[in-house]
């Protein structure tokens, strides 16, 4: 019998045969090794919800108590409003913009009522590479794949993989990967924002070079991709030059700060009990 | 080199390195605290302990984040391997050869991962040299410094227990 322990060139030969195989199969078809991912995921989601749970422990201690108590208690609460608040302002704006768009003129008449559920991030990414989080909500909440999560500041990402029944992971718009459809918000200018992780800004894609487009501009979601609902602020543009062929080159420095995110909203395919937020309301 | 302990050591990375390594370095955190973990377990168990490290926490690794799975785990299993290999022919006890091999460790694991990603997929992993180079760094100081640490951590435990053992000799306690 063969003693790998000795002849450790064929045990990395076998080892890296066996990588190879597993990433090819998962290139070629871009669904297997599912029940690898959702076990570890769903095993290793525990732990970090223990982990977070501790360290947001230990830092709410020290906030509450041992820093300035009444005033970090008032504080929280003030945020708590402000955010709510501020997440109210960006559904009446997508209202307001669906009532003076084409929806209104033909006289349509559609619901934008959404449950949202809200999920506290309880991980970060476990590689440096992508731009993925875990929060505390899964299927057991309504969470489901593609669902859209967005914060009082505008878009954070979609749900990617299956949940699990506690957690789920997020894909953050600034992954490499992600892709929101569109908008200049003042020209209506459509294209597809995608992520560019490295700048830690968005990239905005297929704008004509015809279009008009200035600094500053808002852009938001066009809800063409059916992820992401209409009207939600995804940044302002920070670059704006005519690119070298038909479109032009376009950055979107992002409204949501990506690095100390904690709190977001789901949405959720069924309206949850009281922790639902007033998407619909 | 118990298996138990490496376990040990690569969750806790993990843990770390999705909760706190990500919290504190804010969306470009620029280290790979399983990285080191894997490389600080080739260098003290040799190619074997340093290949199975990179495997498991690479691999778990994967599954945890948003990427293919195995690209992970092929890296970290061959610079476990290498370094592992390096640890076995040549001595690293100082700190700055400690600091070279976790250097050196984070650039072939940088130029793995991002040469994988670049065969598989058109538009390749699109990061700036500057952005390696800093994860290197900052990798290869928490390596030398988890080194020293588990350098110290035995000895120190062990000259407390010979000072209550003289203190107790001296007073009759």
């Amino acid at each position: 019998m063969i003693d790998l322990r000795r002849r450790t060139g064929a045990l990395l030969l076998a080892v890296v045969i066996g990588h190879v195989v597993v990433i090819s199969v998962q290139v070629n078809t871009a669904s297997s090794v599912r029940v690898f991912e959702a076990v570890t995921f769903g095993l290793f989601s525990e732990v970090q919800r223990g982990v977070a749970r501790v360290v947001g422990g230990a830092t709410g201690f020290w906030n509450g108590y041992v820093g300035l108590r009444s005033v970090q208690a008032e504080n929280d609460v003030l945020r708590e409003s402000v955010a709510t608040l501020r997440f109210r302002l960006q559904q009446e704006r997508a209202v307001a913009q669906r009532v003076r768009g084409l929806e209104a003129l033909l006289g349509l008449r559609r619901d934008i009522g959404f449950a949202t559920v809200s999920a506290r991030v309880i991980a970060g990414d476990a590689t440096p590479y992508f731009r993925t989080v875990t929060i505390d909500r899964g299927t057991g909440d309504g969470v489901y794949r593609d669902s859209a999560v967005l914060s009082p500041d505008g878009v954070v990402g979609r749900v990617v993989s299956d949940p699990g029944p506690r957690a789920a992971k997020v894909q953050l718009l600034i992954d490499r990967k992600a892709a929101a459809g569109a908008l200049i918000e003042r020209t209506r200018a459509a294209g597809v924002v995608v992520g560019d992780a490295g700048q830690g800004v968005l990239r905005m894609e297929y704008v004509s070079n015809l279009e008009e487009v200035q600094l500053g501009d808002v852009v938001v979601t066009s809800g063409i991709d059916g992820i992401y609902p209409k009207g939600f602020v995804i940044g302002t543009v920070e670059v704006v030059r005519r690119g070298p062929g038909l479109y032009r080159t376009i950055y979107v420095r992002p409204q949501v700060e990506f690095s100390n995110l904690e709190d977001v909203l789901v949405i959720v395919r069924e309206p949850a009990s009281s922790t639902t937020a007033a998407g619909g309301e | 080199m118990k298996a138990a302990w490496v376990g040990l050591g690569l969750g806790l990375a993990l843990a770390l390195q999705t909760t706190l390594a990500s919290m504190l370095a804010g969306a470009g955190a620029p280290v790979d605290l399983v990285l080191v973990v894997v490389v600080a377990v080739a260098i003290a168990g040799g190619p074997i302990a340093g290949l199975w490290a990179g495997t498991v926490g690479g691999l778990v690794q994967d599954a945890l984040s948003g990427g293919v799975i195995g690209v992970g785990g092929l890296a970290k299993t061959l610079v476990g391997y290498v370094v592992g290999q390096f640890g076995s022919r040549f001595m690293i006890a100082r700190a700055w050869q400690q600091l070279l091999v976790f250097f050196c460790g984070s650039l072939v694991h940088a130029g793995c991962f991002i040469g994988v990603y670049s065969l598989l997929f058109d538009e390749g992993m699109m990061t700036s040299y500057g952005a390696v180079l800093t994860q290197a760094t900052v990798n290869a100081a928490i390596g030398v410094t988890l080194a020293a640490g588990l350098q110290a951590g035995p000895g120190a435990i062990e000259r407390r227990r010979l000072r209550r053992r003289n203190l107790s000799r001296r007073f009759g306690g």
